[in-house]
Formats: structure tokens, sequence, C-alpha cells
């Protein structure tokens, strides 16, 4: 079973994160992610950045799908106020 | 034919594709369904779909044509708008419904 801290730390050792917090039940993992990196890139992209940081353990199976909520700090904040 | 030309010829060739676990009728994995689910919602009924399951050099192939390493993926007009979290979100917010150009859902 993998740990939801142990993903969280493969995306940390990547990129700079303001929030990251993830949830799961050692196969399905939903994430949110709060990085000033994903200002100016559309969803995909923000995806894709995220992706590269776990693309092996994708690719190994160890890890089989991670649900993603990416934000900039301010679309948190945002959602923190009115959410 | 070489796997990313076979992915582009599908792409190109149908107007919306999905590739995914299973089939639309049959879906074997829960993000795929959900992909089947946000396309019906939307009043898409008809749509291409891949199942990669059945088509393992698909299966890799396609996280590298869209680098993107993860199934379901949907295609419109040839174009890759993402996997199932987008489409979610997209749908929630009218997007998705206005790319595949069907009425948002009430």
């Amino acid at each position: 079973m993998l740990d939801p801290k142990q993903i969280e730390k493969w995306i940390a050792a990547g990129m700079a994160c303001e929030h990251l917090s993830i949830e799961g039940d050692g196969q399905h993992f939903a994430a949110v992610i709060v990085s000033a990196e994903f200002a100016g890139l559309n969803r995909v992209k923000r995806q894709q950045r995220v992706y590269a940081l776990i693309r092996d353990k994708l690719d190994s199976g160890e890890l089989h799908a991670l649900s993603m909520q990416t934000l900039t700090p301010e679309e948190w904040q945002d959602r923190q106020a009115h959410g | 034919m070489d796997v990313k030309q076979r992915i582009h010829d599908t792409v190109t060739s149908h107007p919306v594709v999905l590739y995914m676990k299973g089939t639309p009728q049959f879906p074997q994995c829960g993000f795929s369904q959900t992909a089947v689910q946000i396309l019906k919602a939307c009043g898409v009924h008809q749509f291409a779909s891949v199942n990669v399951l059945t088509e393992p050099e698909i299966r890799a192939g396609i996280k590298d044509y869209a680098n993107w390493p993860t199934i379901p993926q949907l295609y419109i007009n040839g174009e890759f708008v993402g996997g199932c979290d987008i489409m979610k979100e997209m749908y929630q917010s009218g997007e998705l419904q206005k790319q595949l150009g069907t009425p948002a859902a009430a």
C-alpha cells in the first residue's frame, strides 16, 4: 500500500508548493496542489508539470492514479474565501 | 504505420475520441467510467472510443502522444483536452459543453 505522504514527497521534491495535501486509500489518491508555478499555465500544462515528477511511478504501476486540483496561490485564496 | 501516426489518424478523423480502459458499455476503470458519464451528460452519445486494454501499443503510445501518463484521455477535433479531472472541471464550468458544441446541461 502506497502512503499518501510518499506521493507528497515525490511532488514536493520537484516543485515549490504553497500547499500540498494528498488523500487516498492506498490505490486511488486525490491531491490539492497549490503552487505559484501554475500561474499562466492551462489545466493540461499544470497537470503535465506534476505528472513529470511522478511519471516513473505511474509507468511502473506503483501509483495507479492521482486526481489533481492544481491551483495558484491566488486561486487557492479565492477558494478559501468563497468556498 | 507507427503508433504515433495511428493515433494522429484516429483523433483527426473523429470529432470526439475517448481513449479509455474498457468500452463505453463496459468501462473497466472508475475514471474511464466517469469520463463516459460526463460525455453522455454533455449530450454526446456517439463518440469514438479506443479500448487501450486490448491495444497494448496504443496504450503505451498514447502516453507519449499527449505527454499524459494516464487513461482516460479525451480528444476533441484532434486536440487533447484532458483526463478525468479536467473533464469534470470543464463540465462543471460549462466549458466542455461549449467545446463539444452541445447546450450546457441545466
